[in-house]
């Protein structure tokens, strides 16, 4: 089962944008119980505050070679 | 005839002893004598095939030809654009769309001369599947029908395990290549991120998305990444480098190579059946006899790739398809929308931690494999599942052993280490850093031909070969 509740929810779902029926909230309800623990989990204890992401901002990329 | 690999095929073209014609019909043959059981193809482009392969046999007969690849018959996953032909991504969001343009991958494979046959099967936008509320229905596993063939490029592991072509090409964000060679018994590659442009493939996730080659043998992918691989400006990821040989090593002694077991991953992360062990072992055993040096390699769980890659994964996706997830919920099959919407759910901030955890397992997998070439896990955890038996979730349930070469970037090829007690096919991966493809083609290509592979093709192709025997096939249209 997911920590956060079922009316909790389906406000997420609500606030994504997203037109389901009550059986398309409990379907995806369902699912959101195995992604909580992963999300939890990409929350390293102890990370660095400056420890960077892997994409990479390189404002060389948007100007032509020959100007570089 | 069977069907031969690219290889056999091209040196029979060489010589003279096979016509690039006669090898389109024997395709397209065997193409409307199984399609109807196995819905590998959504789409048979007989009359181009038969162009194609015309165009190729005058090459021929005019000492014209370009290379290995002139008039072998491969097709597309139905997510690569092709020019003038419908691509539908298997699902009703897009029926009835034309691309103008191929993907660039299309174009430098139909450059090379080869015949194309059609487009295949995938799972919905090469996530959601297998799934029976779409305009077509799924592939089947041409070793028992009743068994899913895994995904995403479903259609090109069916298509190619049963001989209707002799290479095709798949797209791999999670283990969409893998997967589908390890449970139909086949070999498909994902190269590093950036070998091969994605330019014309439409994305599931950016930064996950790799476009590679599926093919009956290791030496065939080969053949086909050669021309697949490529600097193109029009892709940001795409990488600019000198393009190696990817087929010059092969057969050459692998002494020395050394190569890292990753056992925890089999061993304590998820169970794998007793032939997908047995597979491991002998490959382990047979590179060990050729002079390879085997460690064992301590990398982090599965469920850490996992977390990182499925945050990632459906946060890209959910971006891409966010209009039409609003507008048109209805329109997608269950599994995908189902999934997808997974993504509408995580934060900014999932996001942006996942990102900052794939720069640490990047950092921790190229530490831990510092003192090996290569690596080795199992494929899959088991044989194919039933088709009316794969779990929505279990995506999310067991991690695969193919997220973490999607995450890094690292090339990995899935490759057949025999059947499994229920005689379905099993897999073994094997893996190595970035750009080292001819090492890692080079080391797959000694299993494989240690194992005593290739071996003989699914037995529903014998049924097959008695109908394309009793009667001549004509092409079979869209």
């Amino acid at each position: 089962m997911p920590h956060t509740t079922r009316e909790d929810f389906e406000v997420l779902v609500r606030r994504a944008g997203l037109t389901l029926t009550p059986a398309q909230i409990d379907e995806i309800y369902v699912g959101w119980g195995f992604v909580e623990p992963m999300l939890d989990r990409i929350r390293t204890e102890g990370r660095e505050r400056g420890a960077e992401p892997a994409h990479v901002f390189r404002p060389e990329f948007y100007i032509p070679a020959a100007e570089a | 005839m069977d069907t031969p690999t690219i290889a056999e095929a091209a040196s029979l073209i060489a010589a003279r002893k096979l016509s690039p014609v006669e090898l389109a019909r024997h395709c397209l043959g065997r193409i409307e004598a199984l399609n109807g059981t196995l819905h590998a193809f959504i789409a048979v482009t007989a009359e181009r095939a038969m162009a194609d392969a015309s165009a190729a046999e005058a090459r021929l007969m005019a000492g014209t030809m370009r290379g290995p690849l002139d008039g072998i018959p491969i097709a597309h996953k139905d997510i690569y654009a092709t020019r003038g032909i419908p691509t539908t991504a298997h699902s009703k969001l897009l029926e009835g769309w034309v691309p103008t343009e191929d993907a660039t991958t299309v174009r430098t494979l139909a450059e090379a001369g080869t015949t194309m046959l059609g487009k295949l099967a995938t799972h919905e936008f090469a996530f959601g599947g297998p799934s029976f509320d779409l305009p077509w229905p799924p592939a089947r596993n041409p070793w028992n029908t009743d068994h899913f063939t895994s995904g995403s490029s479903s259609g090109t592991g069916a298509a190619v395990a049963s001989g209707m072509i002799l290479g095709g090409t798949g797209s791999d964000t999670g283990g969409s290549i893998r997967g589908p060679a390890a449970l139909c018994g086949i070999a498909g590659l994902k190269p590093t991120y950036g070998l091969c442009p994605r330019t014309g493939i439409l994305p599931l996730a950016f930064s996950l998305d790799h476009a590679g080659p599926m093919a009956w043998t290791v030496e065939d992918c080969a053949l086909l990444l050669q021309h697949m691989a490529g600097h193109d400006p029009a892709d940001p990821a795409s990488a600019d480098r000198p393009i190696p040989s990817f087929t010059a090593k092969l057969g050459h002694s692998i002494a020395g190579v050394r190569i890292g077991v990753v056992r925890q991953w089999h061993e304590t992360d998820v169970q794998v059946s007793p032939a997908v062990q047995r597979g491991i072992d002998q490959a382990v055993a047979l590179l060990r006899d050729q002079g390879a040096t085997i460690v064992d390699v301590a990398l982090p769980s599965l469920f850490e790739y996992q977390a990182a890659t499925f945050a990632i994964l459906t946060t890209e996706a959910y971006a891409l398809h966010e209009p039409w997830m609003r507008t048109r919920f209805q329109d997608y099959g269950e599994l995908l929308r189902d999934r997808m919407a997974m993504g509408a759910l995580t934060t900014g901030t999932d996001y942006l931690q996942a990102l900052r955890r794939r720069h640490e397992l990047c950092m921790l997998t190229a530490e831990a494999a510092r003192g090996v070439d290569i690596l080795i896990t199992a494929g899959a955890p088991a044989e194919a599942p039933r088709i009316d038996a794969v779990p929505k979730w279990g995506n999310l349930q067991t991690p695969s052993f193919t997220n973490p070469f999607n995450l890094t970037g690292w090339p990995a090829i899935g490759v057949c280490s025999g059947l499994g007690e229920g005689g379905l096919p099993v897999g073994i991966q094997i893996a190595a850093k970035p750009f080292q493809e001819p090492l890692l083609l080079q080391v797959a290509h000694a299993f494989e031909h240690a194992a005593g592979l290739p071996r003989a093709r699914p037995s529903v192709v014998a049924a097959a070969e008695n109908i394309i025997t009793t009667r001549a096939p004509e092409p079979a249209t869209a």
